[in-house]
């Protein structure tokens, strides 16, 4: 048994703890309702929103948070902490190809974001960040306080 | 354009041992001499990705290569554990030899060139 720290907001499940609500609902609408969705969107790679899926880890030393972005170039992905909120960005301006059969001057823009709210004791200035095989690694390293430590206690 | 692409659902004997797999998603646009197929398989990496053409299939078998150390624990979990399978039967309109494929940032892009008799001809007018 683990104490846990109140939470303030009853509604909220364990997950609101750690992703934006706005993006959840989003999801919601978009499993409730995917055509309309479909409508939205232009192409798999077109204008989608909100849509990546990410896993959050605890390790030893760290938090990890993982995201597939698949079709992003590094410099196009963005990592931000700001008030112990982590957003990772996406976007992107593509030109259309003039070689398409049925190509109009257009460009296409993405542009992708999820928030996540960063548990505390973490180096924020330690932060390291991966992009591989459209998987984006964010590390974040713990502080010393925040390592588990084991405590022998003598009893008297 | 329906059915160009049937995907077909066990038709390619693709098996993966224990995991599961799940249908990339994926759009097929025409240009002037092929077919493109661009497919998001985000976490695939070229050796853990196979592509084979047998007759009229075609089948993409794609490997997640992450898996958790153990000692990770899991906070909050989206990203599926499944690896990635797609089965597609070609019709008479592709050249079933020439098919090229690249694999950049997760996006798996597969040319699929045009069948000869299907290429737009200029016929000669005589006389």
């Amino acid at each position: 048994m683990k104490l846990i720290r109140y939470q303030n907001s009853p509604v909220y499940n364990q997950l609101a703890n750690y992703t934006n609500l706005r993006d959840e609902m989003d999801r919601l609408f978009d499993v409730a309702f995917p055509t309309l969705t479909l409508l939205q969107r232009e192409g798999i790679l077109g204008d989608w929103r909100g849509e990546f899926p990410v896993d959050l880890y605890q390790e030893k030393n760290s938090f990890v948070v993982r995201a597939e972005l698949p079709g992003f170039r590094k410099e196009d992905i963005q990592v931000e902490v700001a008030d112990g909120t982590l957003t990772i960005t996406g976007h992107q301006k593509t030109e259309a190809q003039a070689k398409d059969k049925d190509a109009q001057a257009t460009t296409r823009e993405t542009r992708v974001s999820r928030s996540i709210s960063l548990p505390e004791n973490l180096k924020l200035e330690k932060i390291e960040a991966a992009y591989e095989n459209g998987v984006l690694t964010v590390t974040l390293p713990k502080t010393e306080e925040a390592k588990p430590k084991q405590i022998a206690i003598q009893v008297k | 354009m329906n059915n160009l692409l049937t995907r077909t659902e066990n038709g390619a004997d693709v098996q993966t041992a224990s995991r599961r797999t799940v249908t990339p998603k994926y759009e097929v646009k025409e240009i002037a001499d092929a077919f493109v197929l661009t497919a998001l398989v985000p976490g695939v990496d070229r050796s853990s990705l196979e592509l084979t053409v047998d007759g009229s299939k075609l089948s993409v078998l794609g490997r997640r290569a992450f898996s958790a150390p153990a000692e990770w624990t899991p906070v909050h979990r989206e990203i599926p554990q499944a690896d990635y399978v797609l089965a597609l039967e070609l019709d008479h309109r592709f050249n079933h030899e020439a098919v090229k494929a690249e694999l950049s940032h997760g996006v798996l892009t597969l040319t699929l060139p045009k069948a000869e008799a299907v290429k737009p001809r200029r016929i000669e007018i005589k006389g």
